[in-house]
C-alpha cells in the first residue's frame, strides 16, 4: 500500500480500482504531484486536489465516470481546458476530475448547412480556422480562444467581444450530446436541440447553457457557423475621461448602429497592454473604445460615418481608423493580452464580470474606483462596453497576509453595486466558486430553492460539479447576516 | 436619457394570479389544475383549451428605454401596443415576433415559441429573452434572468419558458431585446420551378448579411432585404427580379390566405432541405428550413420529414406522434417547477411527455 492509499477510504480506493479499469495508465492520475496541475482554473486563487484526475478519450469513457461515480457516490466535476475564471473547473475534494480535454476533434464542418461538429475538448480558436477555407468561422470569442475548449465554452455560455451583434454561445449552438445524470436515464446519452432552428419541447438546450457542468456532461456540440464578413473596419476613438468613453457607448447605440464588437480600455490597462505588446494605444488617454463594424462594404462606410460623427460629438479627443489588417490585428491583439499584461504589472490579479445597463457603465467604473481606495487596491478596466459587460481586474499581492480577503471584499462590493443599478454578478464568466455568496444578494431564497429544484430534478444524486453555482439556504442566510451586520 | 411612457393601460394582477396558483398548489378548494390562456388569438392554430386562468387582464409596459435596447412587459399586453410604442422610437423587438390578431398577446407568443420568416437570417424569439418574472407551481413570484445583454447568474428559466405552453409557470412578465428598424427593406420575386429551389439556396448563402426573408410560393421566391439603403440597393441591382407584392406582415402573422386551409402543418427541417413537396399546398421559408403544408397527409409529411432528420408541428388537422422529446428530463422539471402539475396539464401530456400527439 502506498503512502497516498493510507489516507484513503476503503471505497476510494475501490472507486480508483475500478476506474483504472476504464482509464488505464497515463489516463488516470491519482498521485500527488500529477494532481497539482489541476487543483485549479484560470481563477488560482481558490484551488482543491482531487481524488483522482481521469482523462477522457471518448463518449464511452464519460458514460462509464459517471456510472462508477453513482456506484461509490462519489461527485464529479467535469473541465475541459481549464481556462475559466469562477473556479467552476475546480476540482472537489474526496471527488473525481473529468477531464474532456482530449475529446479535442473537430467531427465535421458542413460547409452548406454552415455547421461544425465537435468533441467537447475541440479548441474554440481551432474551429474558426478549420472553417476558414469555407469562408465561415465561429462567432463567440473569448478573449481564452486560443486555448478554451467550446464544451466549457457551452458550459459557461461564454461570450467575447463580437458578441454584441453576433450573440453568445446560446446563440451559437444547435445541438449538444450530453451524458444525463436524471434518474429516469442515468448514464444514457441524449441529444438536445436539433439540427432544424427549432426544436421539439422545451429549450433544454438553452437551459445546459451556463449550468457550468452541474445538469449533463457535454459530449458533443454542433455549433452555427457565421460567413466571414465581406469587410471590417476598425476604429480607436481616444477619450480625456472613462465617463466621456462610457457614455459614447450609449450614444453609438441611440444612433442606431449596433457594432460588431464595441470594447473600452481604461488608462491603466493601456499603459499595461503598449508595455506589453506595443499595440500602438495613446499613453494620454484616460479611456479608448475600439470598435468593429462589419458587413457589406457599403453598409460598413454607411456606419463609419454614423460612429465617426457619434464619437466627435460625445467629446473624443481623437478618433483612429485602422488603415490596414495588421493595424487592425495589432489593436486586437493589445485588447485580448490585457489580461496578461495586466498580470506583469501585479503578483496576482482576479477579474470580476458584473454586467450593467449600458448607461450605468460610468457610475459602476467611477464606483470601483472608490470602492478601490478603501482597500487601498487597483483595479484596471477593460471590457466589453457594447453590452455593459464589465471586467474589473484587482491588481494584489497574496504574498501579503490579507490582500486576498480585501480583494475579495473589493471584488463583493463592486458586483453588489452592479445588482443595485439593475445588472447581474456575472455575464459570461459564471458562479463557480468565486461569486456563490452574491447569488444571495441577486436572488430571493424562492429563487434559489428553485434553482436548487432544478438542480436535483435532473441530478438527483448530486454527482455533478455539487456545491457551485448556487447556494445552499444556510451559506445564504449566513452571508446575509454578516453583509448586515459588518456592512 | 429618455423613458418611455407607454399608453397601455396598466394593471398588475400578480398577486390575484399568486393566490389562486397557491390554493391550487395546497389542494384547497375543487380546482387542481389551471388552463393558462391570453387573448386566445392563437386558438385556431391547435392551441384552442379553455383557459381557466387568462393572463390578458395584466397589462403594461414595466420599462423601457431605447438607449439600452431592451423593453420589459407584463404579459398580457397586446404586442400591437408594445410594437407602437417601438415603432415611435424607431425600434422593434430583436426577433420577429408572430401575432395572430391585434389582442395577441406577448405571454402567448413567449408560451408557443413561433418565429417569423426573418428567424433563419436573424435571431429567434428565444434568442432575445433577457429574463422573466413567473408564478411558479407553488404559487411564489420569482423572477430569472434580468434587464442586462448577458447573464449567467443561476440557471437560464427565462429561455426555458419559450414555447413551454405555460406548463412551467404562469409568466407575469419578459424583459426581451430590442434592435434599431432597418433604414430600408425592400423585397424582390422570381419565378422559380421546385427543382430550382436547391440553386438558389446556394446563391442566398452569399446574399447575408443583408438577406432578411425568403419565401417559396406559387412557383415565385420571394427574397427580403434590409439595412443601409446604399446597400440594399446594391445588393438589390446586382440580383434583379421585380419588386415582391408578398405581404411579410401578414405571412409572419399567419394571416395570409395560404394559412386559412382546413389541415395546417409545419414542418421543421435541417437548413436546406429539399422536402418533396407533392402533399397538399406548401409554403417554403428560411431556405427550405421551414415549410408550411396545408391540406395535406400529415402521416405522409411526417415520415418524409423524419427521414430528413426534422419534425412536424400540426397546428390543425390529424394529429401525428411527437419524436425527439426527451421525455425523462421534461418530467423531472415539470416536477421541479411545478411539483403538483397544476399548470396547463393537457398540454403537457400532449407535447411533452413523448407520449402524446403534436
Amino acid at each position: 500500500m502506498s503512502h497516498i492509499d493510507s489516507v484513503r477510504t476503503a471505497d476510494e480506493q475501490a472507486f480508483i480500482a475500478a476506474l483504472r479499469k476504464v482509464f488505464p495508465g497515463e489516463r488516470l492520475f491519482v498521485n500527488r504531484e500529477n494532481l497539482a496541475p489541476y487543483e485549479c482554473d484560470a481563477l488560482p486563487v481558490y484551488t482543491t486536489q482531487a481524488l483522482a484526475v481521469a482523462l477522457a478519450e471518448s463518449e464511452q469513457d464519460v458514460v462509464e465516470a459517471l456510472q462508477l461515480c453513482k456506484k461509490f457516490g462519489i461527485p464529479v466535476v467535469s473541465r475541459g481546458a481549464g481556462t475559466g475564471l469562477s473556479a467552476g473547473a475546480k476540482p472537489i475534494a474526496g471527488g473525481l476530475l473529468l477531464v474532456t480535454a482530449p475529446m479535442k476533434q473537430i467531427l465535421e464542418v458542413d460547409q452548406v448547412a454552415m455547421t461544425a461538429r465537435v468533441q467537447p475538448g475541440a479548441i474554440n480558436q481551432q474551429l474558426s480556422i478549420a472553417s476558414a477555407p469555407h469562408g465561415l468561422y465561429y462567432a463567440p470569442d473569448p478573449s481564452s480562444q486560443i486555448a478554451c475548449s467550446i464544451g466549457g465554452n457551452v458550459a459557461e455560455n461564454a461570450g467575447g467581444v463580437h458578441c454584441l451583434k453576433y450573440g453568445v454561445t446560446v446563440q451559437n449552438v444547435l445541438s449538444l450530446r450530453l451524458v444525463s445524470a436524471a434518474e429516469e436515464n442515468f448514464g444514457e446519452v441524449i441529444t438536445l436541440g436539433s439540427n432544424c432552428l427549432s426544436q421539439p419541447g422545451f429549450d433544454l438546450l438553452a437551459l445546459v447553457h451556463g449550468s457550468e457542468g452541474g445538469l449533463g456532461i457535454i459530449t458533443e456540440v454542433t455549433v452555427k457557423l457565421t460567413p466571414v464578413p465581406e469587410q471590417t473596419r476598425t476604429l480607436m476613438a481616444d477619450f480625456g475621461s472613462v465617463r466621456q468613453a462610457a457614455d459614447a457607448v450609449s450614444a453609438i447605440v441611440r444612433a442606431g448602429v449596433i457594432p460588431a464588437a464595441l470594447e473600452m480600455m481604461d488608462k491603466l490597462a493601456i499603459s499595461a497592454t503598449e508595455a506589453f505588446c506595443k499595440a500602438g494605444y495613446n499613453l494620454d488617454a484616460a479611456g479608448i473604445l475600439l470598435i468593429d463594424l462589419d458587413g457589406h462594404p457599403l453598409e460598413v462606410e454607411a456606419e463609419l460615418s454614423i460612429v465617426e460623427r457619434v464619437l466627435a460629438e460625445s467629446g473624443a479627443i481623437a478618433v483612429h481608423l485602422a488603415s490596414d489588417d495588421e493595424q487592425r490585428a495589432r489593436w486586437w491583439k493589445g485588447r485580448k493580452s490585457a489580461f496578461p499584461a495586466i498580470g506583469r504589472l501585479t503578483p496576482d490579479y482576479y477579474c470580476i464580470d458584473g454586467t450593467v445597463p449600458r448607461h450605468r457603465i460610468g457610475d459602476v467604473l467611477e464606483a470601483s474606483e472608490r470602492f478601490a481606495e478603501k482597500y487601498a487596491l487597483r483595479v484596471a478596466n477593460v471590457f466589453h462596453a457594447g453590452d455593459g459587460n464589465l471586467h474589473p481586474i484587482i491588481m494584489f499581492d497574496g504574498r501579503e497576509p490579507d490582500a486576498l480577503e480585501r480583494t475579495e471584499k473589493l471584488a463583493a462590493d463592486i458586483l453588489e453595486y452592479c445588482i443595485e443599478v439593475g445588472g447581474t454578478i456575472t455575464g459570461e464568466h459564471g458562479v463557480g466558486v468565486e461569486k456563490i455568496n452574491q447569488m444571495a444578494v441577486q436572488f430571493s431564497d424562492a429563487e434559489l430553492a428553485q434553482f436548487r429544484a432544478i438542480k436535483s430534478a435532473l441530478d438527483p444524486h448530486n454527482l455533478l460539479n455539487p456545491d457551485k453555482q448556487i447556494p445552499t439556504l444556510a451559506r445564504c442566510q449566513e452571508y446575509r447576516a454578516l453583509r448586515s451586520c459588518c456592512g | 436619457m429618455a423613458d418611455v411612457t407607454s399608453h397601455t393601460v396598466a394593471c398588475d394582477i400578480s398577486d390575484a394570479i399568486a393566490t389562486q396558483v397557491a390554493a391550487a398548489y395546497r389542494g384547497e378548494g375543487d380546482v387542481a389544475s389551471i388552463c393558462l390562456g391570453g387573448s386566445g388569438s392563437r386558438a385556431a392554430f391547435g392551441l384552442g383549451d379553455q383557459a381557466t386562468l387568462s393572463l390578458s387582464g395584466h397589462t403594461g409596459v414595466e420599462d423601457y428605454q431605447p438607449d439600452e435596447l431592451t423593453l420589459r412587459a407584463r404579459t398580457g399586453t397586446p404586442i400591437a401596443e408594445i410594437e407602437a410604442l417601438l415603432n415611435a422610437n424607431n425600434q422593434w423587438f430583436a426577433a420577429e415576433i408572430p401575432s395572430p390578431s391585434s389582442s395577441s398577446t406577448l405571454g402567448g407568443a413567449i408560451a408557443c415559441g413561433w418565429d417569423g420568416p426573418g428567424r433563419a437570417f436573424g435571431s429567434a424569439l428565444r434568442d432575445i429573452v433577457l429574463g422573466c418574472q413567473l408564478v411558479n407551481g407553488r404559487g411564489e413570484i420569482v423572477r430569472f434572468g434580468g434587464q442586462v445583454m448577458k447573464n449567467v447568474a443561476g440557471f437560464d428559466l427565462a429561455r426555458l419558458q419559450v414555447g413551454a405552453l405555460g406548463t412551467l409557470g404562469a409568466m407575469l412578465d419578459v424583459t426581451l431585446r430590442l434592435q434599431p428598424q432597418p433604414e430600408c427593406t425592400k423585397s424582390v420575386a422570381f419565378d422559380v420551378a421546385p427543382e430550382g429551389l436547391d440553386a438558389w439556396w446556394q446563391r442566398t448563402r452569399s446574399l447575408r448579411p443583408l438577406l432578411s426573408g425568403s419565401c417559396y410560393f406559387e412557383g415565385r421566391l420571394h427574397l427580403r432585404f434590409s439595412g443601409r439603403e446604399l446597400a440594399v440597393s446594391d445588393v438589390l441591382q446586382q440580383l434583379g427580379g421585380e419588386v415582391s407584392p408578398l405581404d411579410w406582415r401578414a405571412l409572419m402573422d399567419l394571416n395570409s390566405a395560404f394559412f386559412h386551409g382546413e389541415r395546417l402543418a409545419c414542418a421543421y427541417l435541417p437548413r436546406y432541405s429539399s422536402l418533396p413537396l407533392n402533399s397538399g399546398k406548401a409554403l417554403v421559408e428560411w431556405e427550405g428550413a421551414r415549410v408550411w403544408v396545408r391540406d395535406g397527409d400529415h402521416l405522409a409529411l411526417a415520415r418524409d420529414v423524419a427521414a430528413l432528420g426534422g419534425f412536424v408541428r400540426v397546428m390543425r388537422g390529424p394529429a401525428v406522434s411527437l419524436q425527439g422529446v426527451t421525455s425523462a428530463w421534461h418530467r423531472a422539471l415539470k416536477s421541479a417547477l411545478d411539483p403538483k402539475g397544476v399548470f396547463n396539464p393537457v398540454h403537457f401530456d400532449r407535447c411533452f411527455t413523448g407520449e402524446g400527439f403534436a
